[in-house]
């Protein structure tokens, strides 16, 4: 399997290791008043979708970046990558 | 005082060396290596009036050189510096980044061909999974070789140093010089 790295084009997954869903970024505000329900959430629920699905790999044996890699779980097949680091960037845009 | 000895990363008095058919494997006991890191929202400085290379690139240097590891992340290279403290100097020449030594975390290993590149990509394809054709002068990659995490730095058509983690220096030689036999 080959993952399209936003900055070094194709790489063999053995370069990458697989931590899981994308949503994990997610990470809740441990400060607010729901903070154990919404952790209880975060850590134990994920969805097992068959088909399109955001997960995150890490190039272990490369460039150390983390990417939010699109995959289908049914063919296997990528869909496009993109560093976790400009996702979380945007993120914190001001709206 | 005692009397000490340095030693080289495979444990000996000597830098290793070895001639395999047009191949000459030498491991690189003199280059100094430190890693820097610009922090976010900065500009990338100029080092040793030198620019620092754009991904996945090599810049070449008489003295010292650089490549590309991360975003905002370099290795310095510093030839014949490995005595020296060259972090030091390396942080005295960009102050606002961060710079760590890696002189001894590292093994590197050049390796010659005397018949044109060809020897060398041929060892590349036994070694590692990356496209050869691609790794052209002038280009580092860092890429899976038996499981152990290397640089690649093509520095010339008939030269390319590996450099890869100084505890697995005699697994890297051996994996080097077994792959280099075969191709005989």
């Amino acid at each position: 399997m080959l993952i399209p790295h936003p900055l070094l084009g194709l790489r063999d997954a053995q370069e990458f290791t697989y931590l899981g869903d994308a949503s994990l970024l997610n990470r809740p505000d441990a400060a607010s008043g729901d903070a154990s329900n919404a952790f209880n959430d975060y850590v134990f629920l994920r969805d097992n979708p068959a088909g399109l699905h955001r997960e995150l790999w890490y190039h272990e044996q490369g460039d150390r970046s983390w990417l939010i890699v699109t995959r289908n779980t049914v063919t296997h097949e990528v869909l496009g990558a993109e560093l976790a680091r400009d996702y979380i960037l945007k993120a914190e845009l001001p709206a | 005082m005692t009397d000490l000895a340095a030693i080289t990363a495979l444990g000996e008095s000597a830098p290793f060396r070895a001639e395999i058919g047009a191949l000459t494997l030498i491991e690189n006991s003199n280059l100094a290596l430190a890693s820097l890191s610009v922090p976010r929202g900065q500009n990338v400085p100029m080092i040793f009036e030198m620019t620092l290379p754009e991904v996945g690139q090599w810049q070449a240097g008489a003295d010292i050189s650089a490549f590309w590891t991360a975003p905002n992340q370099w290795i310095i290279e510093g030839h014949n510096r490995a005595n020296e403290d060259f972090a030091e100097l390396v942080k005295r020449a960009a102050p606002d980044c961060c710079v760590t030594e890696q002189t001894d975390g590292w093994v590197a290993f050049d390796i010659f061909s005397n018949d044109g590149s060809k020897p060398i990509a041929d060892l590349l394809e036994k070694l590692v999974n990356i496209d050869v054709n691609a790794l052209k002068t002038g280009t580092a990659v860092r890429t899976g070789l038996h499981h152990m995490s290397v640089y690649l730095i093509r520095r010339r058509d008939e030269q390319i140093t590996i450099v890869g983690m100084r505890s697995l220096a005699g697994a890297l030689c051996h994996a080097l010089e077994t792959a280099a036999m075969r191709l005989r």
